[in-house]
């Protein structure tokens, strides 16, 4: 063995030079000074660790990179622990380092001879910051997606040669795959590598450093010695300074308290008890937000804790004053840091350093209280992320339920009609047709001109349809605007809003004959009238109806107008046949203005699809359409949960 | 990094005056925190890297291969692509082919499958019409209808690999499994 360590030492010089730093007795600064770059140096060693198995498992591609990270966080042994440690090291490294300048400026110790220590020092954390960046977009989530699109957009800010630099950060056009393989290969490939060396270079010459003072404090301290019993005592001091005892209890400590600090933030959320109904994925370890949707951005995107302060401080700029805010200022803060040293040799310039220092200190963290408080209070940022929160659960649950298609996660999102209704109905649909309940939650139009569709065609939506006080009910109107002045609660629920149907034959009925006609054919009957046309919902193409089902509807005189499985072939008004089914909603949406639907009388009601031979000439594919039925008749997949 | 701890050190001694088992303790102190620091992420990394040896293929599925018709009684074996649900990962792909299978109908209600995996070195074996045999294009081993290894030092350790039939009514249904290349016994692939 010792033959062995002799044959390395021969060739390396490895083992000897570590016995000659021990001879020569290398002490310190203060010591807790030093725990810094071991502390850093730990912290970088498990970067390098967890993010190289991380490697093992992820896909850098558009349709790949969320869903690996699903499988890691959700399917593989220790995978959340392995996503959380590595995302929470990545921010203690870069706080360490932010730490390690601060105590390094107000502790004097940046001075000659350490300029280029501090200045490695103050490159190593510009590289953490571009190390988290990359890193921020690898995980394809909505928040890492659009927060990288808006500062690569940033670009864009650079004379001349920003287009050109947009393209080659994101490796095309727009982002996509080679966005993340170009992030991927910068991060774990160049950033990482750069760090290191700037690390082993800056561990190095701080030794370097801390060698020369000892030999001064050294010289000076023997002067003195020769001086008398004050001298003496000095000497004695410096002597014992300048010993060589280890502290490596230290700094194995340092790094013990790095490794508990990222345990305990990758195991924060069950510290309250494990979440009912939840995976260890879901409550544990790095978040996993949902896949991002290049058609519908996040407006929540902000960027993490260090940059909150630049991202407000930017909210001060607008236009092409942009450029100051995300170029100018931060460059000039590095190059400010590196000229510190320099600046320190004027008599007042390290007071100046430290005066500075502490301001944009105060500064930073004034400008991210702001931002957090802005945040806090704004209601539609909290929208965007607990709607962005809710897609995040619902693309799980559909993961679970069907797997991931070729096509990646967001797809499932895609083909949802509880996740797609919403929307389209929001772009297609709100701005005539509620979706609300009596209490007025769910979705409510501006200017409501058209029936309240929550409901559509139940037996409770029909009850009312058919109540002569509510089927034209509708507040009244402003004189000046002619709107109608509308609550949450008060508001058309039918044909109130309507231009034409308001006064048309079906208002007309309900009014008038219908009472008479509910007298002749006996009121017990009346309720099962509205039972079975509710029913009809439910029915399926094709299928026929009984004689009953006929009469039940035809006894109230409804075929006059409508269409009714055979029953009157000229109708003026809607087919009732199927009514609320979801083949009558894809029906009427595609085409309102069809004889089967509204005809002629159809008022505003636009055709989504009317040309089924061309969809591209359509506003809305069939697929669109048949989520938007769905979604209106309440049908999707739902997981079961535990009651249940 | 070192510093002095002896000077700042208040429980024992006065400076530079301490033992050297405190030295040996302190060094081996350090050791343990140091080392237990960096192994949870080492720990973490490799179970996760061990991931794969805890999931299961999906070896054993029955699945319907053929309509009993479409065989010929006594006719030539006909090379039948296995569709199953394909996981790979995380991704799930529905009906894809996954390998294939010889299927050849022995009697009126018997059918003989065959893995078309060559049990040497997984290649896949054709058909050899005029001879009546299965030749594997890469090293030459041939087998007869049912499987049989032909030459006497065959490069084939063990004869074609048989899979389970269940002829049900009209529908033929296979137990579709792979097994390990280059042993004389039939182990399934998991």
């Amino acid at each position: 063995m010792k033959a062995l360590l002799q044959w390395i030492d021969d060739r390396t010089g490895v083992l000897s030079a570590r016995q000659d730093r021990r001879q020569a007795g290398v002490p310190q600064q203060p010591a807790w000074l030093g725990v810094w770059p071991s502390a850093i140096l730990f912290t970088f060693a498990v970067q390098a660790v967890t993010g190289f198995f991380l490697w093992t498992f992820y896909s850098p591609s558009a349709q790949t990179a969320w869903e690996s990270l699903y499988f890691i966080q959700y399917e593989v042994a220790g995978g959340w622990l392995l996503r959380g440690m590595h995302y929470y090291a990545g921010q203690v490294l870069l706080a360490l380092i932010g730490l390690y300048v601060l105590t390094m400026i107000f502790s004097g110790t940046y001075r000659a001879p350490r300029e280029l220590v501090f200045g490695l020092a103050v490159v190593m954390a510009a590289m953490t910051i571009a190390l988290l960046l990359t890193g921020d977009l690898l995980s394809w989530s909505q928040r890492g997606y659009w927060s990288t699109d808006v500062r690569t957009k940033f670009l864009f800010l650079l004379p001349w040669v920003g287009g050109d630099l947009y393209k080659l950060a994101v490796g095309g056009p727009g982002m996509g795959h080679l966005t993340l393989t170009r992030f991927l290969a910068l991060h774990a490939g160049l950033f990482s590598a750069v760090f290191g060396v700037l690390l082993v270079l800056h561990v190095c010459w701080a030794r370097r450093a801390a060698l020369r003072d000892a030999h001064v404090a050294f010289r000076s301290a023997k002067a003195a010695s020769s001086r008398g019993a004050e001298g003496q005592e000095k000497a004695a001091f410096a002597e014992r300074k300048a010993t060589l005892v280890d502290s490596r209890v230290l700094n194995a400590l340092a790094c013990v308290a790095v490794m508990a600090m990222v345990l305990v933030m990758s195991c924060w959320g069950a510290l309250g008890g494990r979440p009912a109904g939840q995976l260890p994925g879901d409550y544990l370890g790095a978040e996993l937000g949902s896949p991002p949707d290049p058609g519908d951005a996040y407006a929540a995107a902000r960027p993490d804790w260090y940059f909150v302060g630049l991202y407000q401080f930017a909210h001060y700029f607008s236009g092409g004053w942009k450029i100051v805010p995300i170029f100018v200022v931060p460059g000039l803060l590095v190059l400010g840091f590196l000229a510190m040293p320099f600046i320190a040799r004027w008599r007042a310039g390290h007071g100046l350093n430290v005066v500075a220092t502490a301001a944009l200190a105060i500064g930073v963290v004034a400008l991210t209280a702001i931002s957090k408080y802005q945040d806090a209070k704004d209601e539609g940022h909290q929208a965007s992320l607990a709607a962005a929160e809710q897609d995040a659960v619902r693309v799980k649950e559909l993961i679970r339920a069907q797997g991931i298609p070729s096509a990646g996660a967001l797809a499932l999102l895609w083909e949802d009609p509880k996740s797609q209704g919403p929307k389209l109905f929001k772009q297609h649909c709100l701005s005539c047709h509620d979706r609300a309940a009596a209490d007025g939650s769910g979705m409510l139009a501006q200017d409501p001109s058209a029936p309240n569709l929550h409901g559509f065609a139940s037996a409770e939506w029909l009850a009312g349809l058919f109540d002569p006080k509510r089927i034209a009910y509708a507040p009244p109107r402003d004189p000046q605007t002619n709107k109608l002045q509308c609550t949450p609660t008060d508001r058309p629920r039918y044909f109130g809003g309507t231009e034409k149907l308001v006064k048309g034959d079906m208002v007309d009925f309900v009014k008038g004959n219908l009472r008479e006609v509910r007298k002749d054919v006996g009121e017990e009957e009346f309720p099962k009238m509205i039972e079975t046309l509710a029913a009809e919902a439910k029915r399926r193409p094709g299928e026929k109806a009984s004689a009953e089902v006929k009469q039940a509807i035809g006894d109230f005189t409804c075929f006059d107008c409508h269409h009714f499985h055979g029953e009157n072939k000229a109708p003026s008004a809607p087919h009732l046949t199927g009514y609320g089914s979801r083949e009558w909603l894809v029906g009427i949406i595609s085409d309102p203005g069809h004889p089967r639907f509204y005809g002629k009388n159809n008022e505003r009601m636009p055709a989504y699809a009317k040309t089924p031979q061309s969809p591209e000439d359509n506003i809305l594919s069939l697929r669109q359409i048949e989520m938007l039925a769905d979604w209106l008749r309440g049908v999707w997949y739902e997981p079961l949960t535990h009651s249940e | 990094m070192e510093s002095p701890v002896r000077a700042t050190c208040h429980c024992c001694g006065g400076p530079g005056a301490g033992p050297p088992r405190r030295g040996f303790l302190a060094k081996s102190l350090a050791l343990v925190l140091g080392a237990a620091a960096f192994a949870t992420p080492v720990v973490v990394g490799i179970v996760s890297f061990l991931n794969p040896l805890r999931q299961k293929g999906q070896a054993g599925e029955l699945v319907r291969l053929a309509s009993l018709e479409g065989l010929l009684e006594g006719g030539p074996p006909v090379k039948t692509p296995v569709i199953m649900d394909r996981v790979d990962a995380w991704n799930r792909f529905p009906k894809q082919p996954v390998g294939a299978v010889f299927l050849r109908r022995t009697a009126k209600d018997q059918v003989l499958a065959l893995q078309v995996v060559c049990p040497h070195a997984g290649c896949f074996v054709d058909y050899d019409e005029a001879n009546q045999r299965y030749v594997c294009p890469c090293h030459k081993a041939t087998f007869d209808l049912d499987g049989k290894r032909l030459e006497e030092r065959s490069e084939s350790p063990r004869d074609l690999d048989e899979l389970e039939v269940d002829v049900r009514g009209p529908e033929v249904w296979v137990k579709f499994e792979r097994f390990q290349p280059g042993s004389t016994d039939k182990i399934p692939q998991v």
